[in-house]
């Protein structure tokens, strides 16, 4: 943001509001007509509660993965190899 | 909009060191805690990639608040996290809010009639200004921001997030094709190689991560 000045076009605002609007999964479902303030707001809030709620149950199954995990396991090899590359 | 693979190279390294470092592999721990580290790892992992944005700032921030936390991130951070916080002097920022919310409306409304109003009494209460104070509270960092700042760190949050869940998605993919493969001969390389490939060009950034990390004790897996 620094740099641009004090004063932001309408057209990076259009930007911006397109590229959200990309960014959504129902966005493809939809035509390319505008979408209105609100209902971009909540599809955009739903989208990220959703993102959290799935790294939320990953951190879950990740953990239950590694309890298992010694240091001769294959799981502890792959992640050495992944540092390691 | 699609994260980088830089991104997510750098993402998986820095968490991978993450669960190291808080010893999850150990097998120590309750369930609870263990979940907890790795989404420590996770989230430390995806700031730290990302570089400076307000909303990683916002949620190193967050997650410094907890006491339990802290330990971690000195660790990870080092000195950037012992800096302290810029002050934000935000009175500025309210006038032009005004004016950007407005004009965002202005964009994106189908209904023009409650646009003309001089100052921003009209969008207290509707339904946009609620939405955008929920918006507000997901997104770290979120309650400093003006409208245009939100929407912009927004999108870069939001590119992020999808990259974690994916990456965190082929992780748990590839180990447990290996948790299978350990009962027979069979090999399956191709989670694996994915994921290496995706790692493939990270030595430019190891040298960073490995200087950060140097004078600390090296744990073994």
């Amino acid at each position: 943001m620094s740099g641009r000045g004090s004063r932001i076009t309408d057209e990076e605002i259009n930007e911006l509001v397109s590229k959200l609007q990309s960014l959504l999964p129902e966005s493809r479902r939809r035509n390319t007509g505008r979408v209105s303030a609100s209902k971009l707001l909540k599809e955009t809030c739903s989208y990220i509660k959703s993102l959290h709620r799935e790294v939320d149950d990953l951190s879950d199954r990740l953990s239950g993965l590694m309890v298992t995990m010694d240091s001769n396991s294959p799981q502890a090899e792959i992640i050495r190899s992944l540092l390691r590359s | 909009m699609q994260a980088t693979k830089s991104f997510e190279q750098a993402f998986l390294k820095q968490m991978l060191l993450g669960i190291q470092l808080s010893a999850v592999s150990h097998g120590s721990g309750s369930l609870q805690e263990r979940k907890s580290a790795i989404k420590l790892s996770a989230d430390v992992a995806m700031a730290v990639a990302r570089g400076s944005k307000k909303w990683t700032r916002g949620l190193i921030a967050s997650l410094s608040k907890e006491e339990h936390n802290r330990s971690f991130l000195q660790f990870v951070l080092g000195k950037e996290f012992e800096r302290p916080a810029k002050i934000c002097h935000s009175s500025w920022k309210i006038p032009r809010s005004k004016n950007i919310v407005r004009r965002s409306l202005r964009f994106l409304s189908k209904r023009k009639s409650n646009i003309r109003a001089p100052n921003s009494s009209v969008l207290a209460g509707t339904l946009v200004e609620k939405r955008t104070q929920v918006l507000k509270r997901l997104v770290p960092g979120g309650q400093s921001m003006d409208a245009f700042s939100l929407l912009d760190e927004t999108l870069d949050y939001a590119t992020c997030l999808r990259a974690q869940v994916d990456v965190m998605q082929k992780l748990m993919t590839t180990l447990e094709a290996s948790k299978h493969r350990a009962d027979s001969d069979a090999q399956r390389p191709k989670e694996k190689f994915h994921l290496l490939a995706m790692v493939g060009s990270w030595y430019s950034t190891r040298k960073g991560l490995r200087k950060r990390l140097s004078k600390r004790p090296k744990l073994t897996l």
